[in-house]
């Protein structure tokens, strides 16, 4: 990680540590991860079925010897049009301890970001709940949600962990 | 500079487990009437070894109790005491109590310090006891010689085989012989208190003598040299020294004869060959006496090990093999001889690493003696070599082993891919690579075979442990009962065998408890009053099948039924024998009049039954009223690899567990009728079995309309029967089984998912849960 000099004595030391945040985009919305959570990005094959699971869960992949579930975000959250195209992309996420795959709609670049440059979000409903983005930052005339995507793979509503939260 | 002893720590506590394993084996084989003496003396060696190695480890507890053990033990095989039950009792309990210490030292658990003080009490009581002075003075005798060494394995003792041959007779008890001894210690035991724990009981012996020691600056690390002037063999202490001394660099010379009681001079080694080593294993070192020639030398031979010598203040010859030696030697007196060594060069055939020059003066009559010129460093070079000298089988860990399953296993999924894209070239495929394929497909089936067998151990490790129990419970409860265990060898995956053990042992305890009646009513009932209970285990297809069965009472069926009645089960006469005694497993069921503390609460069973289907096997209860009880557990052979039929339904394939498929069958459109026009039964051979389609339940598109274009599967899961329908039967493949849930979640009906050749995940389907889902659907529209 490197760190930014950047003048002004007010700002926290913790503000200027710049992480880098990979983008991708799901319909018009642009979003930005923690790139230390990404393993790796991969084309989509169609994977294996699992009854009774929720639509966006498309199925479990093999990747290399491992049985990773793959969610199409674009199906959790309602945005863009869900077609598997060869140019579909999915994310292999190491979260929580596991491995878990995210279908999106293309992945832009990889930026760096430090916590000045990512602003609270407003609050707002929608299907997409507040408590995972973490902010709203401005690169250019871009924005991009910044999403903890820790936090929402685990979460209950992604039905992806047995718990006691889970629906079992 | 400062060891990190705990690294040794490991192989000490699976060492002492091994020798506490082997001693209560040995002590239940055990004729209390007439013990054997071989046998008494291996019991001794395991004790003396626990106590050795926890000494030099600084685990006083442990070598304390040992040493009273130890003490016991040794006037029971002098034949000073008696062996009576009660000894053997406590020595089983005390073993039960040096386990939990050395549990406690791992940091599992804890230990009784009362227990502990009641059993050493009890030993020393027991020792003390009839059979005249305390166990101390054991100076004042001479032992006779262990014939044979303890196998103490691992690079902390090296295997040590005396070449001292078994005495013609007891030695003459008075004579007193002066021992030179030498060794070097291992940094180790030097920088903890094993040295000094030596010297105290070498001086227990006798005299003990220092010549000389090393210098302060290196703690102990060097050369120590000491004459010990006693009347034991030096069997007696040379393990000791052995425990201490860096590997096999320790030697123990006769001097001289100090004193003769007895008669001749003769005194019992090497009776009949004096200075004749052992011409096969290891090599001795020799030194001839100053005392007259037919005074033999003593002679110890470290097998495979290196010895470390100084010049001994005899003439000596020592005698090297170079074939799997490492020797270093101290420059020896020009009167030391060399009969063959006649290079200067080191001898580098087989592994030895030795240094030999001619020597000037003639040799010995020995054969071929090596006397090594340039003294090399003591510590270096040896410790290397030392980790050579290892027996023949090495202890890895089992995720090490588990990893090297799992690359095996994509090494085996890739190989199928390769071979189904060379397929798919068809004619265009070069003749090498189809060759270099069906090579590589041939390999692999053999590394995974070789790999799997790693993790196979023989089921003889739990049944080991089944004499003790019936031993303690049928004591307790006041029955005769033999226990008799068949097909020990047979092989099963270690996962399965740690958790196999807890639900054999509640069997056995259950067939103890209820199934084998009391010696007055066995013979009342016409029958021998020593009960049986057999241990049988077997191969049969692709399961284990472990059978524990006794001659007793069996189970009563009314009884079963009267009490499930009052339970509020629903039961009928009509239910078949197999039905009612499987409500045995049923959660809080018990027939026993009484509780005992053995068993009777009623918890159990059905956790027997739980834990040997989380094992992906099954329990199955015969049973003859008066005749007797068999209780027959299957379980698959490795929790790993699974043989499965792969079936289609719509453009998904799923494994099922060929354990559950009994037969597959193209129905006939009049076989299928439906219940109360929801319900599907199919008639199979004049038994209608409830019909589970699967694609209506995977909620998947199916390829057929009709059920006479697909397949029925008509699988058996606990105890009951049903027709899975299926789309197509793909093949029968030998599966690694993969878990879902370490990414994702569990799935009803899905117990677990792996890879077919072409690269895609198949689903495993759980048997018994798909059919309990077919059940609660129907019963749900119903």
């Amino acid at each position: 990680m490197e760190v930014r000099t950047q003048g002004s004595a007010a700002v926290p030391d913790e503000d200027l540590v710049a992480c880098e945040y990979l983008t991708f985009t799901l319909g018009s919305e642009e979003y930005a991860i923690d790139i230390l959570k990404v393993q790796e990005i991969r084309g989509y094959e169609p994977p294996t079925l699992i009854a009774q699971a929720p639509p966006f869960i498309k199925g479990v992949i093999n990747l290399r010897g491992t049985i990773v579930p793959v969610v199409d975000l674009r199906i959790k959250f309602q945005l863009g049009k869900v077609e598997y195209t060869p140019f579909t992309v999915v994310i292999i996420l190491n979260v929580a301890g596991r491995v878990i795959g995210a279908v999106v709609d293309s992945v832009s670049d990889v930026i760096s970001l430090n916590q000045a440059q990512i602003r609270p979000a407003p609050e707002f409903s929608g299907s997409f709940d507040t408590k995972y983005i973490v902010g709203l930052a401005a690169q250019e005339d871009r924005m991009m949600i910044v999403t903890d995507i820790e936090r929402l793979m685990a979460s209950a509503e992604m039905e992806l962990i047995d718990d006691a939260a889970a629906s079992t | 500079m400062a060891i990190d002893m705990s690294q040794f720590y490991q192989v000490f506590f699976d060492e002492s487990a091994e020798h506490l394993a082997a001693m209560e084996a040995l002590l239940l084989d055990l004729d209390v009437a007439n013990p054997e003496a071989e046998q008494l003396n291996a019991i001794f060696r395991a004790a003396h070894s626990i106590k050795g190695s926890a000494g030099t480890f600084g685990f006083t507890d442990l070598a304390e109790t040992t040493h009273i053990l130890e003490n016991l033990l040794d006037r029971i095989r002098k034949q000073e005491l008696g062996l009576r039950p009660d000894m053997v009792d406590a020595f089983l309990e005390s073993g039960d109590l040096l386990r939990s210490m050395l549990e406690a030292h791992q940091g599992r658990g804890t230990v009784d310090s009362r227990a502990v003080q009641g059993i050493c009490a009890r030993l020393r009581q027991l020792s003390d006891g009839p059979g005249g002075t305390p166990a101390a003075p054991r100076t004042a005798r001479v032992a006779p010689p262990v014939p044979a060494p303890v196998p103490s394995g691992g690079p902390a003792a090296p295997v040590v085989t005396p070449s001292v041959s078994e005495p013609a007779a007891e030695p003459p008890p008075a004579c007193r012989h002066s021992f030179g001894i030498e060794f070097v210690p291992t940094e180790v035991s030097a920088q903890g208190d094993g040295v000094e724990r030596l010297l105290e009981e070498l001086r227990s012996h006798g005299e003990l003598e220092v010549l000389s020691r090393p210098d302060a600056e290196d703690h102990g690390v060097g050369f120590w040299k000491l004459r010990l002037t006693t009347a034991v063999a030096p069997d007696d202490f040379s393990e000791a020294i052995d425990f201490i001394a860096e590997n096999g660099a320790w030697r123990v010379a006769e001097e001289a004869l100090v004193e003769v009681g007895g008669t001749a001079a003769d005194f019992g080694f090497f009776p009949d060959a004096p200075g004749a080593p052992e011409e096969t294993e290891g090599y001795g070192f020799f030194v001839p006496l100053t005392a007259p020639a037919d005074t033999p030398a003593v002679s110890v031979a470290g097998d495979e090990g290196y010895g470390f010598f100084d010049p001994p203040p005899a003439v000596s010859a020592p005698e090297a093999e170079p074939e799997a030696g490492y020797g270093f030697f101290e420059p020896l007196p020009p009167a030391t001889v060399s009969a063959e060594a006649q290079v200067p060069a080191p001898a580098d055939e087989g592994e030895g690493y030795g240094f030999f020059v001619p020597l000037p003066a003639p040799p010995v009559e020995v054969a071929p003696v090596v006397a090594p010129q340039p003294p090399p460093p003591p510590a270096g070079g040896g410790k290397a070599a030392g980790r050579a000298a290892v027996d023949s089988s090495i202890r890895v860990s089992v995720e090490k082993v588990d990893q090297l399953i799992n690359l095996v296993g994509e090494l085996v999924i890739t190989q199928a891919m390769l071979l189904q894209t060379a397929t798919q070239m068809g004619e265009a495929a070069p003749e090498r690579l189809l060759g270099g394929i069906v090579q590589l497909e041939r390999n692999t089936r053999d590394l995974q075979e070789s790999v799997m067998s790693i993790r196979m151990l023989p089921i003889s490790f739990v049944f080991s442990r089944f004499p003790r129990v019936v031993r303690d419970l049928s004591a307790k409860l006041g029955k005769q009962v033999e226990l008799k265990t068949s097909g020990e060898a047979t092989e099963l995956d270690k996962g399965l065998i740690e958790r196999i053990a807890d639900p054999l042992t509640h069997l056995i305890r259950n067939s103890l408890d209820h199934g084998i009646e009391s010696p007055e009513r066995r013979v009342a009932a016409g029958k021998r009053p020593v009960g049986t209970i057999t241990l049988k285990a077997s191969h049969q297809g692709g399961n284990i099948v472990i059978e524990v069965g006794d001659d007793g009472a069996g189970l009563p069926r009314q009884k079963i039924l009267a009490k499930a009645r009052e339970r509020g089960l629903a039961v009928s006469e009509q239910m078949s024998d197999q039905e009612v005694f499987s409500l045995i497993f049923e959660a809080g069921f018990s027939t026993a009049e009484q509780v005992t503390d053995v068993s009777g609460r009623g918890v159990g069973m059905d956790v027997v039954r739980r834990n040997i289907q989380a094992l992906g096997g099954r329990i199955e209860i015969e049973s003859m009223l008066g005749v007797g009880t068999r209780m027959t557990v299957r379980l698959p052979l490795t929790l790993a690899i699974l043989d499965g039929m792969s079936v289609a339904v719509g453009d998904q394939t799923y494994i099922l567990p060929l354990s559950y498929v009994i037969e597959s069958l193209q129905p006939q459109a009049d076989d299928i009728r439906t219940l109360a026009n929801q319900g599907r039964v199919i008639q199979v051979r004049g038994e209608y079995l409830p019909v589970v389609v699967l694609h209506e339940l995977f909620g998947l598109p199916s390829a057929w309309a009709d059920f006479t274009e697909g397949i029925m599967v008509v699988i058996g899961a606990d105890g009951g029967k049903a027709a899975l329908f299926v789309d197509a039967l793909l093949g029968q493949h030998q599966v690694v089984i993969k878990s879902l849930e370490a990414n994702y979640r569990r799935v009803p009906g899905i117990s677990g998912a792996t890879i077919m050749g072409d690269g895609h995940v198949a689903l495993i389907l759980d048997v018994p849960a798909v059919a309990g889902m077919a059940r609660a659907k129907g019963q749900k529209a119903g």
